[in-house]
């Protein structure tokens, strides 16, 4: 009850705030006007930048919707209640879960099937993959990444600002309307150019969870503690991927070579089954010993068995691969001994051959020093 | 002086293979009872020239060593960067050479030239030594190959440095330190280009190792492209500098490598069994130990006759 309490009095003292502010600063026309539908009226409140409050663990939270913002996302067109689903009545109850991606449209149809539109082909790959959690997570599942954790809900960009008319003007005979047009084009164009990530970004992405020490600490312990079984390499995997040559090459911006995705997701629909990934010992990751030639063959056209079993993610690391870790050893070891011999050994010829009575001369080059001594005059070249 | 068993008998080889006649064996036996058996006292008199007095490398080998020290310092050049491609010297080292997707391909060319080097030297000294096979002129004391007279020499070469003995020991036309350090650039050598070569056709080696040792060659191979080339550079910045230029007597620079020739002084030091079959070989050599005796003996007379005066 304290807690609603609180609530609702930090709800009200933004408005009031957010409020003020607003009519403090006059209509100059610097923010654009909102373009999404808000049948709904949500804008009514989630249009003061004030919006939000302070939670029960001290975390501050926004509720305010940037309309010219949204409006360039790409679900500018999707009523707020599609996703939205639990909201009936304004104002609206506290909100529980949030949105869920595998929610069906109502008002947007699939084109090509009639139906309404859904994530939930999608969805249903990431519930098989091993990153799959609920929305509200609880205890490690937490770590692991929910939708929005990549698909970052971009701001829309197509490929080109400027539609070529030379193209869409063709379309119009048909279709009539510029800005549908216009829309289709930039939704295609986008697709076919630039579709996803590059391959840096890909790794990074991977890396902020995979490469985050405590959190691989964290999953490792967890594992330990529950018996379950992890992949050998997932201690690993993002150091021993950059210390790779398929990490290094894809550092220096090389885009050809591999990417985590390249190996780890199913070539057969690449934009599908990047949702599926699973770890190296389920039968069906294409990292999996049954499957790995097949996968190093997308790239490495003359690929054998013996090429298959070269370690992709190799470590210096003692417990992961000895072998490496002696070799790097005695390579250290070589190193040092020449370094310090050969200055030794230098050291002391120096210091015999200085007592032999040879310096330093610049003038003679190599001659003798002690041929001071000599009363024969130098015999001239040739 | 009083030849040690071992280069007297190498000399009487080089004399036999020179067909030499008996007035020039007298000749030769006569000037070298004449040097002192401490050849320290003759070095003093001697005539050089820095530029190189007798015949040490032929054109190949002064080819060879310039198309290897070239692309050595340049691959070292471009290929430092590579590896250690996120340091802060790389960064400008890459924008300069064109991003280190250019650097890459300077890289492979360069390494393309620097194997061309290496087959011409095989080829060349296989096709020479087998020359000197049939014509019996080959010597393996002479060649690169490693005898036991090497450790000897070394052995006695420190005992000179530390003091112990006079003189240093009279060694071949390859001594032990250069004996070494061509065998350690062959090997450096061999290692770059497998390795370079597993990094490039990762395929063709998997396929033609056992599949036990595929993983763990290709592990070694890219563990050993970087070290072993920092290893050849230390090698090359600390002892091949050294002896070549910073050596007190060799500062500022030996010549050999252009010129093809080693100075007097040099080869009676380093090289006296090479000394000795120059007297041999090179009538005209005979003439200025003939004359670099006569001014020493003159020399120390005249020393003698100071000292006792004074």
């Amino acid at each position: 009850m304290r807690n609603s309490t609180t609530l609702s009095c930090t709800i009200l003292s933004g408005l009031l705030l957010s409020n003020l502010v607003v009519a403090a600063v006059p209509e100059t026309g610097l923010r654009p006007p909102a373009v999404f539908e808000d049948d709904m009226g949500c804008l009514l409140c989630h249009k003061f930048p004030k919006m939000g409050r302070i939670t029960e663990d001290g975390e501050s939270r926004s509720y305010y919707i940037m309309p010219h913002v949204f409006a360039n996302t790409v679900h500018r067109n999707i009523p707020c209640t599609d996703c939205h689903s639990y909201i009936k009545q304004l104002p609206h109850k506290e909100v529980k879960e949030g949105v869920r991606c595998d929610s069906e449209c109502h008002t947007v149809k699939n084109p090509a099937t009639g139906n309404n539109f859904s994530h939930q082909t999608v969805f249903k790959k990431y519930r098989q993959s091993s990153h799959y959690r609920p929305k509200l997570a609880k205890g490690h599942d937490q770590d692991k990444p929910y939708c929005v954790t990549c698909h970052t809900n971009p701001i829309y960009n197509p490929e080109e600002e400027v539609v070529p008319t030379d193209v869409t003007d063709r379309c119009m005979v048909c279709h009539e309307k510029r800005e549908f047009v216009d829309n289709w084009y930039k939704h295609t164009s986008r697709r076919i150019n630039k579709v996803k990530r590059s391959s840096k970004e890909i790794v990074e992405l991977c890396t902020s969870c995979h490469g985050d020490d405590k959190l691989v600490k964290r999953h490792l312990q967890a594992a330990k503690d529950e018996g379950r079984e992890l992949g050998r390499k997932y201690e690993f995997a993002a150091s021993s991927y950059k210390e790779s040559f398929h990490g290094k090459v894809t550092g220096y911006g090389f885009t050809k070579a591999a990417n985590c995705l390249d190996c780890h997701a199913d070539a057969a629909n690449y934009y599908l089954n990047v949702h599926d990934l699973r770890p190296s010992r389920d039968e069906a990751s294409p990292v999996h010993e049954k499957n790995r030639l097949k996968t190093c063959k997308r790239c490495h056209k003359h690929a054998d068995d013996n090429y298959a079993s070269i370690d992709p993610h190799p470590t210096s690391e003692k417990r992961d691969n000895p072998f490496r870790y002696y070799a790097e050893l005695t390579y250290a070891w070589v190193g040092d001994v020449v370094f310090v011999a050969l200055i030794a050994l230098s050291a002391f010829e120096t210091r015999g051959r200085l007592r032999d009575g040879v310096f330093w001369r610049l003038r003679n080059g190599s001659s003798w020093s002690r041929r001071r001594g000599s009363r024969i005059q130098p015999e001239k070249n040739g | 002086m009083k030849l040690s068993d071992e280069t007297r008998r190498l000399l009487d080889v080089s004399m036999v293979i020179n067909k030499t006649s008996d007035t020039d064996r007298n000749e030769i036996e006569e000037l070298i009872g004449r040097i002192p058996e401490n050849r320290v006292r003759l070095y003093k008199y001697l005539i050089s020239n820095p530029l190189g007095d007798l015949p040490r490398y032929d054109i190949h080998i002064r080819i060879q060593h310039l198309l290897t020290f070239i692309t050595f310092l340049t691959l070292a050049f471009t290929g430092l960067p590579i590896a250690f491609v996120e340091h802060f010297w790389a960064i400008p080292v890459n924008s300069v050479l064109g991003g280190v997707n250019v650097t890459r391909i300077i890289h492979r060319a360069l390494a393309s030239v620097m194997i061309f080097a290496m087959v011409y030297h095989i080829v060349t000294i296989t096709l020479g030594s087998f020359i000197k096979i049939r014509q019996g002129r080959f010597e393996v004391s002479r060649s690169m190959i490693p005898t036991m007279k090497d450790a000897r020499d070394f052995k006695a070469d420190m005992l000179h440095f530390a003091g112990k003995l006079e003189q240093r020991p009279e060694m071949d036309k390859f001594m032990y330190k250069q004996k070494l350090h061509y065998f350690a650039a062959a090997f450096g050598n061999t290692v770059m280009i497998v390795s370079g070569s597993s990094f490039l056709f990762p395929e063709f080696w998997a396929s033609i190792l056992p599949v036990s040792i595929a993983s763990h060659f290709q592990e070694m191979m890219r563990i050993s492209h970087p070290h072993e080339a920092l290893l050849a550079l230390l090698v090359i910045a600390f002892w091949h500098w050294y002896n070549v230029h910073l050596a007190p007597g060799r500062f500022p620079m030996q010549w050999t490598f252009l010129t093809g020739k080693i100075t007097r002084e040099h080869q009676m030091e380093e090289h006296f069994v090479e000394y000795l079959r120059c007297l041999v070989e090179i009538p005209r050599e005979r003439i200025h130990l003939r004359d670099m005796l006569e001014a020493m003996e003159q020399g120390e007379k005249a020393q003698n006759s100071t000292d006792s005066g004074g």
